[in-house]
């Protein structure tokens, strides 16, 4: 390269300028997702993070004493706790029994609630109302609807012959009953969900099918299911999640008992970190219902490929 | 113009040397959020003043519920407050934790406290060999409360009548229970505390008839669940329940403040319930049992946290707090546990809702009162506790082996 070859490019590199299109288009895009992204780290990132120090540690919040055990407190729980196995089981039956009743449920509405008729906005807001209430108030109303003999829920079965168990004072029973109850409190949500699937299939399918003589059940079944999979799978994934997660309906309704019988690890988790202070272990149980929660979500989405496959 | 500047930064210097004491402030955390109970502990707040005029206290509520964990929170997140009310049941976790100032010394230097007119028995839970951690401001027994009116229409001597005479013991307490509970269809003879016994007061409900029958919960690291005296007072309870149908069974609703159970156990701090509850009442003492009488009492006290920013004037304020006078002053909601304001007539008339004469059985359950078990260890053991107990009210339980069962699951914590 002569001289004046090398001052030439020297003068070209030195007018392009530093922000090009391609920059400033990385840099505003930047700038759009930075609120998010940031509250992600602050709030979730940071936070899981320090739960996964936390659970290598022995840490008891009141003395403030730590020390670091490595992954003890994993071993102890998956190995030497026998409450720990007791309490999964305990969640994954909750959310075996809530998961399919909640959307079974949320779809009969919806399917009835998806099309106008006179009323249906009242319908809907009757049967959503319950997401909005206050979780004290629907503990409170449903522990005393579920009383033994006083309930009026076993006076009405009375009513029909049917002598009612004591609710929440049998291990089966109350699991049974906080599972029932959560479904109503919380099916709303998922019945809007499938009524905007719904809305958004074009009818032409439905009357295409019809007049190719499907019957209403096949019309379904061919058609309308196969076009809500998307929809079921979103509902299926965020219900498993939330019925993991369920701690405030457990705590209010019956404490975990009787016998430990709904003791939840959601709320297991809670009981180790803020009523025995034993935040080392509480996280690393945290980090246990993570593993368990993203498995299930996993599965969820391979089953759903392999389905659509 | 070097002179000036210097002569002002002479004064200045000046100025703060003979400027007054900088104000402080103490953080004082209560679970309380009655305004009586705020007015009057801002009055103690600012008398506090006379001796120790740039200070002020100021007394943040957290409730009752929360107390413990938002408490430990502030202590762990670095903005602990410098001296609060403690729950009995959590006080040897703490002193355990060390995270509380001892006060002996600040209490023994202040003039006129005089700790001995504290009873023995009062300051038990609030001391570990010899050093106080703690100063109780709330002595409260657990008294037998009574709806006059069912006791009238079944015809039955009431519980104050009975103590009067003698005659008020465990056995014609499960007499006159199942009498009430017979005479009044769909209510109860009796209503655990609060309504609560099978679930966050097991305790209460338990340890009433287990001491009067000689037992107790946990000695010198010993469960004393399985023991005769403690299977022998909840088997009679276990049959009120199931057999006699007298107790509130769990599972069902009874509150003895709405009318539908004739008898309580309860603190004499829920009389403020009762002119709203439309029936004549009383309170009377627990009843006895074979060993006797053994008054139970509830108690609440006053502590300096370790991460205080000013822990000695954290302490005065505890001596300021709970000299004679001041004592005095809180009586009229807590009652106390020194003895010279136990045993005066303005203790006896304090409670506007109590007469005198029952006051009186009070003041002995007080003077006599033992506090309920506690341990460092109290939540692991509750939470153990539960399930066990839980299997035990059952119409069909076998109370001697579930009683085992929860001693073989509260022994390692013990």
């Amino acid at each position: 390269m002569t001289p004046s070859e090398k001052t030439t490019t020297m003068a070209h590199a030195s007018r392009v300028p530093w922000l090009t299109l391609r920059r400033k288009e990385a840099l505003e895009a930047w700038l759009f997702v930075s609120p998010t992204l940031i509250g992600f780290v602050i709030f979730f990132l940071g936070p899981l993070i320090a739960v996964g120090l936390y659970s290598l540690t022995e840490w008891n919040l009141l003395s403030q004493e730590s020390t670091f055990v490595g992954v003890a407190n994993f071993r102890d729980a998956l190995t030497v706790n026998p409450d720990f196995w007791h309490v999964v089981r305990n969640s994954a039956l909750f959310a075996l029994g809530l998961v399919p009743m909640n959307m079974a449920l949320a779809l009969m509405l919806a399917i009835a609630l998806s099309r106008p008729f006179f009323g249906v906005v009242f319908f809907r807001t009757i049967f959503f109302a319950p997401v909005i209430t206050s979780a004290v108030a629907w503990a409170i109303v449903w522990k005393f609807l579920l009383q033994g003999e006083a309930g009026a829920v076993n006076q009405l079965l009375a009513s029909i012959g049917i002598d009612g168990p004591n609710w929440l004072r049998e291990p089966n029973w109350a699991m049974f009953a906080v599972i029932v109850t959560r479904v109503i409190k919380m099916v709303g949500l998922n019945m809007i969900l499938y009524i905007a699937a719904l809305q958004a299939i074009p009818r032409d399918y439905e009357q295409a099918a019809q007049l190719e003589g499907a019957s209403r059940w096949q019309v379904f079944h061919m058609v309308i299911w196969p076009l809500l999979a998307p929809t079921t799978l979103i509902i299926m994934v965020i219900t498993t999640i939330g019925s993991f997660k369920v701690f405030d309906h457990i705590y209010l309704m019956t404490g975990g008992g009787p016998e430990n019988g709904t003791l939840v690890l959601a709320y297991y988790i809670y009981q180790q970190g803020f009523e025995f202070f034993n935040i080392g272990y509480a996280s690393a149980l945290a980090i246990i219902m993570f593993v368990i929660v993203l498995a299930l979500t996993i599965v969820q989405l391979i089953l759903r490929q392999k389905g659509s496959g | 113009m070097f002179k000036t500047r210097l002569t002002a930064a002479a004064l200045l210097g000046a100025s703060f040397l003979v400027s007054p004491a900088v104000a402080q402030e103490l953080r004082f955390t209560v679970w309380t959020g009655n305004d009586a109970h705020l007015n009057m502990l801002n009055s103690i707040g600012d008398s506090f003043k006379a001796t120790h005029p740039d200070v002020t206290v100021t007394f943040e509520t957290i409730p009752a519920g929360d107390y413990i964990q938002k408490l430990t929170f502030q202590l762990a997140g670095g903005t602990p407050p410098d001296l609060g009310w403690m729950f009995e049941n959590s006080m040897p976790t703490f002193v355990k934790a060390g995270v509380l100032e001892e006060l002996t010394s600040t209490l023994a230097a202040t003039e006129g406290y005089d700790l001995d007119d504290f009873s023995k028995p009062a300051m038990a839970l609030w001391s570990t060999d010899g050093a106080v951690y703690g100063v109780p401001f709330s002595t409260s027994p657990f008294m037998m409360f009574f709806n006059k009116d069912m006791f009238d229409a079944a015809g039955l001597e009431d519980p104050l009548t009975l103590a009067d005479k003698g005659e008020w013991d465990m056995a014609k307490f499960r007499e006159v229970s199942a009498a009430l509970a017979a005479a009044n269809e769909g209510k109860w003879g009796f209503e655990f505390k609060d309504g609560q016994g099978y679930d966050s007061r097991i305790m209460h409900a338990i340890m009433p008839p287990i001491r009067v029958y000689g037992g107790n919960a946990f000695d010198n690291g010993e469960c004393g669940f399985e023991k005769p005296e403690a299977i022998a007072a909840v088997t009679q309870l276990h049959e009120m329940i199931f057999k006699d149908g007298s107790i509130v069974p769990p599972g069902e609703q009874g509150d003895f403040f709405s009318g539908s159970s004739a008898m309580t156990i309860n603190q004499i701090s829920r009389a403020s319930k009762m002119p709203g509850a439309g029936f004549n009442w009383g309170i009377a003492p627990l009843p006895t049992g074979p060993a006797g009488a053994s008054p139970v009492i509830g108690q609440a006290g006053l502590v300096v946290f370790a991460k205080s920013k000013n822990p000695e004037l954290a302490k005065e304020f505890i001596a300021h707090m709970t000299n004679a006078d001041n004592v005095a002053v809180m009586a009229q909601f807590f009652p106390p546990a020194r003895k010279s304001v136990l045993n005066s007539d303005a203790f006896t008339n304090a409670n506007a809702l109590i007469p005198a004469a029952q006051m009186e059985n009070v003041k002995a359950a007080i003077a006599n009162g033992q506090v309920l078990p506690s341990h460092e260890k109290t939540p692991q053991i509750e939470a153990a506790m539960k399930p066990r107990f839980d299997a035990l009210w059952k119409a069909d339980a076998n109370v001697e082996e579930a009683l085992k069962a929860v001693c073989a699951a509260i022994q390692p914590q013990l």
